[in-house]
């Protein structure tokens, strides 16, 4: 339905439209007796600047009843016109007023919208000791002006798309043209605009549209709440999303050894960034198998211990009434509660739950018998190597229970043939073209050089093949 | 994802195809040949190196075996031949499934586990031959840092305690021995087969077959380590030490301090070993896909069907393997280089077929 052009009538269907209280309507009249009105939302739209840049200056207005004429008198740098009236409700939701007069064959929408952020700060999931601390904020636009910042480079594309029927999320899909493959930016817009839902809350929502295998336990998007490390991964080859509303920014296609990276890596001399990624891979590694093979020995092969060592156990687990999987499991499902109960705590609370959990707990725990220390050692230990790598979590403590189950009913044979499985998955996985488990498997070996060992910057001279980047020189 | 490329390739004849060699087949060859262990198991790969050329050679035609065989035989007698290779590699998988069952009970517990302990590989061959073969690839990829750290782990610390001196002196058997252990361990030889499914998704490359030879012979020359150490550290008691790689390294002096360290080497072995026990169904199911189409439901259910007979087969020959064994390396030892080297005779010098 299109504007009329009279004032009243106009206001009215924008408000037929949005049959919402908070959705006002302010009348003034002109220094030359012409009558405006401004429809807005309440809590988005900035009333202040409102009356700076649009109200006063027409208060004064003494000229011709024309769109163009009134569009001139503003002092707004944001001001567009809009014929359809269904437009300019969703305008007026999004926080931008709409200005109507009589006569009027357009409605004018004045970009003042109300911006409510937090500042920027340094990621909790993130943190690095070397190299820049920004981190991502919940604004599309902040978060973009962020990357716009590190990549001055007009081959950066910033693609603003709608996503969600009711919640009409902004999602930025960033790109390096001539970088970027066109088949993977055209196959994500594709996928964006075909996603039908109501309301997109938070990024992690667009991972389940965007991936190939949605059903699957493996890792299958990157995400990252640091500008530096989004910047660098599009500058690799990658595309990224932000998504308004979540400080979580997404890349793809996902490579699994870019959670083993750091930020940090590339401001440190590469022996200890190479030291560093490797040390990070067998924590997660120790983390989901130390359990599963503790239990598995104790159970069915004694032999894996050493003497000594098997003396120590045999001497901790003689009076524990459970078995040793069912005690294991109790030991994790309480590190699984702490864990859950400390995230969620206010921080006070929290640090008392860790004193209570750590010590009362776990001792009381162990002087009566319940459970045995090296049960408590053992989850500890796996429990830390966990966190190592951060953004693997929702996968890794699965696995850790997968291999628990299976090393208490099968033993350590159950462990390898899960171990085959999940390999065969991980191989087999791909997105936009590019195998998740690259640059092992299909082995690419100048791919090698920034993946668990890191060469100096020098020696990364072309983007990793694996990508498919028509732009294949990075250092010239 | 469709192709396995000529690195990958290699990788499973370097790496993944000795595997298969380290279980119950050197003490076998030790039963036959002695000493000279090592000359028998040398025939044994070269026989089988030669067919593994001659594999490769057809895999240059670059048309699938089913395209190749009903081009020579008709599409009736392409179907025949597909499935008598698909028995073939079931009964080749018999073999080495077995004696990786036995290597997982006295290996992997303390106890005797039931007999149902093994059942999960069923279910893992199973998830593997559901998936399209040319996946494997990918796999050969990555398995292949395993097979190489559990090789040099293993000799590392093992070699300190072998007497070389126990190879000697050369030939002291006789050559009626050495014929011996070719002959009674060609049963572990049936490389050659496992390649003919993937003919047509194998990546071109120049020389690749003799490549391909080349790395299978590296190969080899890793299993001829193993059984030169095993020789060493057990001297005229080998032939009853069964599972050689995993007992080869016991007498490392960091045991006592360590624990088992050796396990660890061990494990990622059998890793490698698990892909290639389930490898021979993986292709027979891949024969029978070719042969009478692959269609999800019919996937489905040649799956299921081998894999339950595999399964009913390792609980029924529970307690007659050593039965199995005779037959397989005594009766039916001659079967193994000859229904390979036949059928690719087939391929490269067949007639073409009037319909084809």
């Amino acid at each position: 339905m299109n504007i009329t052009g009279k004032r009243d009538q106009d206001a009215g269907a924008i408000k037929e439209i949005l049959p919402a209280e908070d959705i006002l309507t302010f009348d003034f009249r002109a220094a030359g007796g012409m009558d405006f009105t401004i429809v807005f939302t309440d809590p988005i739209t900035d009333k202040e600047l409102l009356g700076v840049l649009v109200v006063r200056p027409l208060l004064h207005y003494e000229g011709a009843a024309t769109v163009e004429a009134v569009k001139e008198r503003l002092t707004s740098p944001e001001v567009r016109t809009e014929r359809d009236l269904d437009k300019l409700a969703e305008e007026v939701l999004a926080g931008n007023p709409v200005l109507l007069f009589d006569g009027a064959d357009e409605g004018i929408i004045v970009g003042t919208k109300k911006i409510f952020f937090r500042a920027i700060a340094e990621p909790s999931t993130d943190v690095a000791v070397k190299g820049p601390r920004e981190g991502f904020i919940e604004d599309v636009k902040i978060n973009t002006s962020l990357v716009r910042r590190r990549l001055k480079s007009p081959e950066l594309k910033i693609e603003f798309l709608k996503v969600g029927r009711r919640s009409a999320t902004f999602v930025a899909m960033c790109y390096l043209e001539g970088t970027t493959p066109s088949a993977t930016v055209e196959e994500v817009r594709s996928r964006l605009e075909r996603i039908d839902i109501d309301v997109i809350p938070d990024s992690s929502y667009l991972t389940h549209f965007l991936v190939h295998k949605p059903y699957s336990l493996i890792k299958q998007i990157g995400t990252t709440e640091k500008p530096d490390i989004f910047c660098a991964k599009i500058a690799e080859g990658k595309l990224g999303l932000i998504v308004d509303g979540s400080p979580i920014a997404l890349t793809l296609p996902y490579l699994a050894v870019e959670d083993l990276q750091s930020s940090e890596d590339y401001f440190v001399p590469q022996a200890r960034a190479s030291l560093t990624r490797i040390l990070r891979l067998l924590a997660m590694v120790t983390a989901i198998y130390l359990p599963a093979f503790y239990i598995a020995a104790q159970l069915f092969k004694l032999q894996l211990f050493p003497i000594k060592l098997l003396l120590t156990i045999s001497g901790s687990i003689q009076n524990i009434p459970l078995s040793p999987s069912l005690e294991m499991l109790l030991v994790l499902f309480v590190l699984e509660i702490l864990n859950e109960a400390s995230i969620r705590m206010p921080k006070y609370v929290g640090m008392a739950l860790s004193v209570v959990g750590a010590l009362v707990l776990g001792e009381t725990a162990v002087n009566a018998g319940f459970v045995s220390t090296p049960a408590i050692i053992i989850i500890a230990f796996s429990g830390i190597g966990l966190y190592a790598v951060p953004n693997l979590i929702e996968v890794t403590s699965v696995l850790r229970l997968i291999m628990l189950l299976v090393a208490g009913s099968v033993g350590t044979y159950g462990i390898i043939l899960v171990t085959a499985v999940l390999l065969y998955l991980l191989v087999t996985t791909e997105n936009y073209g590019v195998p998740v488990l690259a640059p092992f498997s299909p082995l690419r070996r100048r791919d090698l050089k920034d993946s668990l060992i890191k060469f100096n910057l020098t020696a990364l001279d072309r983007r990793p093949k694996t990508l498919k980047s028509p732009n294949k020189r990075r250092l010239s | 994802m469709k192709t396995v490329s000529a690195r990958q390739l290699c990788f499973f004849l370097a790496f993944i195809a000795p595997v298969g060699k380290l279980i119950l087949m050197p003490s076998q060859i030790v039963f036959d040949a002695k000493q000279d262990l090592l000359f028998s198991a040398a025939l044994s790969y070269l026989l089988q190196s030669v067919i593994v050329f001659l594999v490769l050679l057809a895999a240059k035609k670059d048309k699938t075996l089913f395209a190749l065989l009903r081009e020579r035989l008709g599409t009736v007698g392409a179907r025949v031949a597909l499935s008598l290779l698909a028995l073939f590699l079931f009964l080749a998988a018999l073999l080495p499934m077995l004696e990786q069952k036995l290597l997982v009970q006295s290996v992997f517990y303390d106890t005797l586990p039931s007999i149902l302990a093994f059942a999960p590989f069923f279910l893992f061959s199973a998830y593997l031959c559901f998936h399209p073969i040319a996946h494997l690839g990918r796999m050969w990829d990555i398995l292949m840092p395993f097979s190489a750290v559990g090789f040099a782990g293993l000799i590392a610390l093992s070699a300190g305690a072998a007497d070389f001196g126990a190879l000697l002196p050369v030939g002291a058997s006789g050559m009626g021995a050495i014929a011996r252990g070719t002959l009674h361990s060609l049963s572990w030889f049936f490389d050659s087969a496992l390649l003919l499914p993937l003919l047509g998704r194998i990546e071109q490359t120049k020389r690749l077959p003799l490549k391909g030879t080349l790395c299978y012979l590296a190969g080899g020359g890793a299993v001829l380590l193993v059984l030169a150490v095993f020789y060493g550290v057990f001297s005229d008691i080998a032939l009853r030490q069964l599972f050689a790689f995993s007992r080869i390294s016991k007498y490392f002096p960091g045991v006592a301090v360590l624990g088992r360290i050796d396990y660890f080497f061990i494990f990622a072995l059998t890793l490698v070993m698990a892909f290639y026990c389930a490898m021979p169904l993986h292709a027979g199911v891949e024969c029978l896909k070719q042969a009478f189409g692959d269609t999800p439901v019919r996937a489905g259910g040649y799956t299921l069907a081998v894999n339950g007979v595999m399964f009913t087969l390792s609980v029924l020959l529970n307690y007659h393997f050593l039965r199995t064994q005779t037959f397989m390396t005594h009766t039916a030892a001659w079967i193994f280089p000859l229904f390979p080297a036949l059928l690719v005779f087939v391929l490269l010098i067949g007639r073409k077929h009037e319909k084809a």
